[in-house]
This record gives C-alpha cells, structure tokens and sequence, in this order.
C-alpha cells in the first residue's frame, strides 16, 4: 500500500548501497530467505536453526535438532516447511507452524548441499560428502531414496562401430572419478541441475533420475549452483575462481519443441578478478536477476556486478570480517551476509532519507527557485460556513473504500494458500548475550538488560522534547 | 446531551423538496442576523485558531498552566460547536443550497469556482435523482436506504464508563475494558461473561485482538501494554513498558509481530511483540497521539495526535511518508484505514469524520450529525446491502458514536445517515462492527457503563420479530437499565469520564495515575 507514497527514486535504485542491521543470534553459517521475504532463516555452528522476522529484526523460531554445523536451509513454497541439512548426516524437515519435525532422513555420509522440490514439499534432493547425490521422497514415513547419477552422459556409439573395451574402461574409470558437489531443482521441479567434482553440469529428468544432457563448463570443481527467479539463468561458481552466469534452456518445452539432444547451455558471462584473483565464497542473484554479488575469500568485500554488460556496479562494504554465504531479498534491494568469524549476520539496503515535506504538508520541495504566481482568490476571506458548505457540497465522488487492488507478487497470486508463522511469545531470550538492536537506520548499539524500561521511571518530571507541558488539552476518553 | 435539534437531521432528506430544504436554514432569519452571526463566528475563529501546527506548539509551551490552556482549548471547541449547530446541521449535500451560495454570497468568488460548482450542481442534480428511487437502467437493485440494526444484548458488568470495545478476529468474542481497568471477555453468540482479566493499575483507553485471536492487548492510563491470553486465560508475562504517559491508542500489524501504540508521551512506539521491547520509535507529534492504525497489509502506519495533524509513516523505514491536517487543527482524536486501505477515516473534535484520500491529501467525505467535542471516539467502516448483489462501489457504511449516546451510520457515498441507534445513556465511546455466522453486528460501548451487541435485522420482519431476543438475555429498555444497574458513587465516575470536571480537580497529568 505504501508504494504510492515512497519516493520514486528510492524505489528505482535496484542495489543496497549501506550497512543498515546487524542480527545475531550465535555463529550464523548460512541463510535463506523464505519467498515471501519476511522470514530469514539461519543455520548455526551448534546445529540450531534461528528465524529472524525481517520486520522486527527479532528472533520468530528456533528449531533444534541437529547436533553439527547446518549446511544449506531450503523453504517450502508457501513458507510452511523448512528443510534443513547438516554435517551430522542428517537432514531435518520442519513444520513451521509448530515447530515440530516432519521427517528426519538419515545419510551415510555429511551432506553438502539440500533443496525442497519447488512445489512438493515432501521431495528433495540432497548432495552427499564423498558419496553419491540421492533424490528422497518423504511422502512416507519411511523414506524412499533413489540415487542420482554423477557420471556425465557419453555420446552413444553407433551400433556397428567396434568399441574398444580398453576404451570403455577408460572411461568407466574417468566417469568414477566424478562425484556430485551440487544439486537443485530446475524451476518447475522437472529436472535437476547437478554440478561435479570435475566442472561438469548434468541435467537429469526427476521422474526416471537418468542424465539427460551433460556439458563440461570449466576444469574446477562446480562449488555451487543457483537458479534466477526466471528459472532461465543459472549462475556457477566453481573453484576455478570465475564465476559464470549460463542460459537454460526452457526445459518444460522438452518433449515437444525440444529435443534433449537440442539442449544447449550458453555461458553468458563470467565474472573474475584477473588482477589478484580472487576467488569466491559464495554467490547469488539478484532478486530479478540483474545483479550477480559474491562473497570474496580472505577479504570484507561484497561484489555487485550488473549482467546487462557484465561490469561491476558496487563493492559492498562495512564489517571488518571474511564473509561466507551471501542471500539477495526475494524482491527489495536488501543483501544479508555472514561474517565467518563471528557469525553475525550483517544487512546492507537503501536508507532513504526523511522528506521534510512530508512533515509539513503545506510545503513542498523544489529544485530551484519558482516565480509564486499568486491565485486571484488566494487571499479572499469567505465565511467560515461558506467555505465549509461549499468544501461539503463539492464531495460528490463515489469512492470505494472495500475493493482490494491485487498487488503483483502476491502470495496468492501463484495459488499458494498463504501461510503465516505464529507469533510465538515465548522464544527464549538470545543465548549469544550481545544481541544487537537497530534504533535507526545505519545506526545500532548493543542490548543492554532491561532495553525499553530506560527512563519509564524517574524523569516522570522531565519535560518532553520540545517543551511542550504534557497533557495540555486533555480529552481522555472515559 | 445535545438534543436540541434532532429533527431535521433525523428526518429522511429524500423526502424533501428541493424547495423546502432551502427554505430551511438558509432562510431562516433575517439577512442581517445571519451576517451578524457569520461576523461574530469567523472573528471568533480568527482569534482562536492558531494557523499552523508549529504556532500550537510554541503557544502551548510558553504556558505556565496546563489548566488555563485547557479551558481555552475547551472553549474553543465548544464555541465552535456552537457555530456548527448554527451552520447547518443537516449533514446532507443539498443541490439547493448550493444554488444559493452561487447566488447570493459568492460575489468574491473566482470564476472558475464558478463554473466548477455550476457544473458540480448540475452533476449532483442528475445524481441525485439517480441515487435515490430510481437507479440507472440496469438489474442492480437499488441501494437500500437505511440500515436496520437492532439491540440484541446489553452486556453489564463494567464498573465504570467502557472506553474501548472488539470483536475478535473470527467475530466469536468481544474484549470490553475501561476506566475500572479491566479487559472483559464476552461470548458473542450468548452475551455472557467469559472472563474478566485484571492487573492494569489504572483505566484502559484501548484494546487491540492480536490478529490470530489468542492475545489481547490493553493499553492502560499505568504507562503499559499489557497481553493477556484468551485460550489459557492467563497474562503475558512480559509488560511492554516504555511510555513515559497514558498509553492512550493501539493496533497490531496484520501479521501480528508487529504492536504500534501512541501515548500521552506524544510518542508512537512499535513494539517488537515477541520481545516485548521498543523496536522504533517515531518522532511522531507535538501533542498527545490519540489514535493508531495499521493498513491492511501492514506496510503503512496512521497516527493521529490532539495537534491535529494525521500522519502516515512507512512501517519499514519508520519515515513520515504524508501528514494531513485541516486548516482549523481540530484536535484528531482517531484514525481508521478503509478496508483497502486507499482512505483513512479520521474523528476531529469539531464535530466532524472525514475520509481522506492520502494519497491526494484531500478530503473526500465529511460526514456529520454526531456530538462529538470532548471524548476520543472510535468508530468503524462496515459494509451493507444485501450480500448476493454487487453494487459498484461496494455498499459501505462509516459508523461512529456520538455524546448524545446515538449511534450513526453513514453512506460512505452520500453522506446520508442510514440508521440512528438510541439505547446508550451516555456516549458512545467505542463502536465495532463484526460478522458472525453470516449475520452483521456491531458492538457498542459507553459512559453509561453497558456493552451493547447490535444485530443486522431483515427489513421485512422488523415489526413482528421485535421480541425475537427476548428468549435470551434480556435486552432491556432503557429505564429497566437505570434501575438494574449497580450504582456506583456518581461523582467519582465523573471524574474519570468527564473532561472538564477532571480538569478541574486534577492538578498534574501524572497525579491522578494511581501507581502502586
């Protein structure tokens, strides 16, 4: 409702430009937004997963359960479930509404990377440590896990042509070699995009778990893989230290204008620092996706580069810490990031500043100096009932105060059934002890006990800013 | 308490000719008397009313006594109701007496005011015969003309005047509290006390439903929000104390994280609720902020202060986005959001609502008939019509109280008063609408101490259904009610609910909060 009043040109800057809130709730290792963009979930060292309101900056839920350091958060569509996996072997589904575990999945091995399907909840895809990638179906309470193939898709040798067993040895052996860093979901959930050990990318169709397509993008290892909101634009960052934005095909046209032999994957840009090479952290998205930002090894630094031309627009800078995972807002120009040495996890968005005119409705602000052209009737005194019969007279609009105007990017535009998280009243205080409250933009100082009592008793006397003696004209109800 | 001149604006304006109407008021008196009369009043705003905001504020702060200002301000308002009453009271647009403006006292007027209410009057005149008996040419019936709710339950208990009333948010319950400081539960369906929660140390001015109807919150004259739970029928052990003044007005944010209250302190604090601590807080006003609303979807912040400026502030910036004040400043006393959140309602103490477009900052709608200079009364969009028929604009009424103890419903399109309940003995402080099982209600509380339920009847079974209730709890007449309820001490209730008489005996504002 507020974006008839906002500044246009607020609204029209599409990156954060300043550190505004730092939140803490113990060692943060990674985060995620759910879609909405009002929640922001949090994995610790400890195993607790914290869920930060990003409207009150304040903790909304803490789930424990796993005992090792959490390894990547995936939310439900609808922002209802939360999967959760760690380096305990385990991965964790969470319902939200009570804060209860749905399923509890067990592996043989830490697991690296874990992604929800985008609209089954009870489906994921999980890339395992030194182990092979496996799609689980919770739908049960047993759950049901099919591994995925790691090894890339060989061309097929025409049938009459002699192969070579020494041939296929080779490459059995070359194809061994290969194991599943990353795993997601294509946008529709059809597919899943896996990257290796070796800087390949397969495409395997989720129904038959068979690779479809695979191409070698770079000789590093693929460390991590993210789709745009468009679900058209991959980005990669692998430990070659460039990162490279590819375009997808629209994979749900396969079968019917597209062949899976037709698949192309196009490397539309790649982003390195040639000078001292840097390598990168952790990389995402813009909300639109027109931006690219990484986290950068051993430096403070955020990088924003825009993809349009693929130039760098902004360095994002503030803490004085190397930081780890780095999560755009879902659709403000907000960017959150953890500092890997102390956890905490630091907020860069736009401080508008405070319009005075708005303060003081009978002025406005100009550029320049304009002439005043003085009205004919400005200064003509009527009749106070004059003036008010005929200010009555002129309401003769028809307004409608009932229908709602659907805002684009509603929850229930895409016909999910909004979900909204209790407020729990009762989360436990913070165990960090050094919480951290913002009283402005940019501006923020440490909790101290008792936060919000201060001066409730003992300046009762004092008068109020601007002098005013309070309680002047005082027509109190009751 | 003021009765005198109910009639004309009780009376069906429909069923006037144009002709009678302008011989109503306008005419009435000789010429002279009239300009006298309009001298005197203008001469008396003049010297009154200070122009700006900014000029309030020093006037105020040079003065030694709060008491001297006070009955300043009192007289003022209630001269200026005087003048109200003088002016018109029929709140109706009457093209006639637009043609007598344009006529007889317009002769300073710029031409295209001129033309502009030439070609207003002519619109409205088409209108006009549109909006009442015969609608355009199509199947939509037309627009019901009054509203017919009936009493349904008087709910006592309070032990003084009931500041602020609510329908939970699935409409099964309503919250009561006031001067005697407690939040009174009440089962909707039967009328009976669910229970009473107590531990404020002084009266509650307000009271919000946390949006997933567990939680009610009070705001109290003891400087604290307190919450109390529906379910376990237990507080909230956390108090969220900050204020440094009554907390004198309430909302939550939709998602219900997010608590927005505005004091006697001039502040408007958000509090984050789960931690019970101020998240921000908004440089808000000069004087006491009365009222407190939270748009729909949360993204916007009303506030409303006795300086007579209604801001509007960004929930997630804390910025004042828009600030809406009439010329005269009349003290606001309560702000609402329309239902889509695209106008905001808001209650000055000069007698008049008026809905706002904030977006234009411009006042679209005034509607009058109520008594309304001293308390801070809070009212109500609600929608009506039948449900099976769809009228662009949605039918849609405002509802407020007044101190003559009626309530009153407007169109929201013309202004008209739809309906007038008489049954409180006091003012109305609180009004609320609700819907429950398909049936429209509104709550009511007052001076007089009594909730009241009001139910939406059909229009057909209104004469022979009027003892429908009677099967339940009694609703009972209004003489039955004076005798059945407890008698408390007179003086001592006055005193907490009239203004006046309080501004007399009390010295300091902080003196009459009983702190333990």
């Amino acid at each position: 409702m507020n974006l008839s009043l906002v500044d246009p040109f607020v609204l029209a800057q599409e990156y954060p430009d300043t550190l505004t809130e730092k939140l803490s709730s113990g060692h943060a290792t990674c985060l995620s937004f759910n879609h909405k963009g009002d929640y922001l979930a949090s994995g610790r060292v400890d195993g607790t997963v914290v869920i930060f309101d990003i409207e009150t900056n304040g903790v909304a839920r803490k789930l424990q359960g796993h005992t090792r350091q959490i390894q990547s958060l995936s939310w439900s569509r609808d922002g209802r479930y939360l999967l959760t996996s760690s380096q305990d072997w385990k991965c964790i589904l969470w319902d939200l509404k009570d804060g209860s575990r749905i399923r509890t999945v067990r592996f043989e091995a830490p697991v690296y990377i874990a992604e929800l399907h985008p609209f089954n909840h009870l489906l994921f895809v999980a890339s395992l440590f030194e182990d092979q990638p496996v799609l689980v179906d919770v739908s049960d309470t047993k759950p049901i896990k099919r591994i995925l193939p790691s090894a890339p898709l060989r061309p097929q040798a025409s049938k009459d042509e002699e192969i070579d067993p020494a041939v296929i040895a080779k490459q059995a052996a070359q194809d061994a070699k290969h194991s599943t860093c990353v795993t997601i979901f294509t946008a529709f959930g059809n597919h899943i995009i896996a990257g290796t050990s070796k800087g390949w990318i397969n495409i395997i169709e989720t129904q038959t778990c068979t690779t479809i397509h695979s191409m070698r993008l770079c000789n590093g290892v693929v460390i991590l893989l993210r789709l745009a909101s468009n679900g058209r634009d991959l980005l990669v960052n692998s430990s070659d230290r460039v990162i490279r934005t590819v375009l997808m095909p629209d994979l749900s046209q396969l079968g019917i204008d597209l062949e899976p032999s037709a698949i192309k994957l196009q490397v539309e840009h790649k982003f390195q620092d040639v000078v001292n090479r840097l390598s990168w952290n952790h990389v995402t998205f813009s909300s639109t996706g027109e931006f690219v930002t990484a986290t950068t090894f051993m430096n403070p630094d955020i990088y924003v580069w825009e993809r349009s031309h693929g130039s760098l627009v902004k360095i994002l800078e503030g803490p004085r810490e190397e930081l780890g995972v780095v999560e755009w807002h879902p659709s403000r120009p907000m960017v959150v990031a953890c500092g890997l040495e102390t956890g905490c996890i630091y907020t860069w968005s736009i401080v508008s500043p405070q319009k005075w005119s708005a303060l003081a409705p009978d002025f406005g602000e100009v550029e320049e100096n304009v002439e005043y052209m003085e009205a004919e009737d400005e200064f003509d005194v009527h009749p106070a009932e004059q003036v008010h019969q005929r200010r009555l007279d002129q309401e003769d609009e028809e307004p409608d105060a009932v229908t709602r105007e659907s805002v684009k990017g509603d929850g229930d535009a895409d016909g999910v059934e909004p979900f909204s998280l209790p407020i729990l009243l009762d989360v436990e205080d913070s165990d960090s002890g050094e919480d951290v409250v913002a009283i402005g933009p940019g501006t923020m100082r440490r909790r101290t006990p008792g936060t919000g009592r201060e001066g409730a008793n003992g300046d009762s006397e004092k008068p109020t800013a601007n002098g005013a003696s309070r309680g002047v004209t005082r027509n109190r109800r009751r | 308490m003021d009765h005198s001149n109910p009639q004309p604006r009780r009376r069906d304006p429909r069923a006037q000719s144009p002709a009678e109407s302008s011989s109503d008021e306008l005419a009435a008196g000789s010429a002279h008397d009239e300009a006298e009369r309009r001298r005197a009043s203008w001469t008396m705003q003049n010297g009154f009313t200070p122009q700006r905001p900014q000029q309030t504020s020093r006037h105020y702060s040079e003065s030694e006594s709060p008491d001297e200002l006070a009955v300043d301000a009192d007289e003022y308002w209630r001269s200026s109701r005087t003048r109200n009453r003088h002016r018109s009271p029929s709140p109706i647009t009457r093209p006639s007496m637009q043609d007598d403006h344009s006529q007889g006292g317009s002769d300073d007027l710029a031409e295209h005011d001129m033309a502009d209410s030439d070609a207003d009057q002519a619109g409205d005149a088409d209108n006009w015969s549109d909006r009442s008996a015969t609608p355009l040419a199509s199947p939509v019936p037309p627009k019901p003309e009054h509203l017919n709710y009936k009493e349904k339950f008087v709910m006592r208990g309070h032990l003084r005047g009931v500041s602020a009333v609510k329908f939970s948010p699935d409409c099964s319950m309503i919250a009561s509290a006031g001067a005697d400081a407690a939040v009174r539960v009440w089962d909707t369906a039967s009328g009976r006390l669910i229970h009473i929660f107590e531990g404020h140390l002084a009266g509650i001015s307000t009271l919000a439903w946390a949006p997933d109807g567990e939680w009610i919150a009070s705001g109290s004259d003891d400087k604290t929000i307190r919450l109390w739970n529906v379910n376990t029928l237990k507080a909230h052990t956390k108090v969220f104390d900050g204020h440094h003044n009554y907390v004198y007005q309430i909302a939550f944010a939709p998602k219900g994280n997010i608590l927005v209250s505005g004091s006697y302190d001039e502040a408007v604090f958000m509090w984050d609720v789960r931690r019970a601590q101020v998240m921000r807080s908004l440089p808000a006003h000069s004087d006491p902020v009365a009222g407190i609303d939270v748009v729909h979807d949360g993204t916007l912040i009303a506030s409303c202060a006795l300086d007579g400026l209604i801001r509007i502030w960004d929930t997630h910036s804390g910025q004042c986005l828009r600030t809406l004040v009439m010329e005269d400043n009349p003290p606001a006393t309560c702000v609402k959001f329309s239902p889509n959140g695209r106008f905001i309602l808001a209650w000055t103490l000069d007698g008049c609502i008026r809905m706002w477009s904030y977006v234009e900052s411009r006042v679209l709608k005034t509607f009058q008939g109520h008594v309304n200079t001293k308390y801070s009364l809070q009212g109500c969009f609600g929608i009506y019509g039948p449900g099976d028929v769809s009228y662009d604009p949605p039918l849609c009424f405002a509802v407020s109280g007044s101190e003559d103890g009626s309530i009153l419903f407007w169109d929201l399109v013309s202004k008209q008063i739809l309906q007038r309940l008489e049954g409180h003995s006091g003012a109305v402080l609180c009004v609320h609408t609700g819907t429950l099982n398909g049936k429209r209600m509104v709550a009511s509380c007052g001076a007089d101490k009594t909730v009241r339920l009001w139910e939406e009847v059909d229009e057909d079974d209104t004469e022979s259904n009027d003892d429908v209730f009677s099967g339940g709890v009694t609703p009972t007449p209004e003489s039955h009610s004076q005798i059945s309820s407890p008698t408390h001490d007179a003086d001592g209730d006055n005193a907490m609910t009239d203004v006046s008489a309080m501004l007399s005996t009390a010295a300091t504002p902080a003196e009459d909060v009983m702190m333990a």
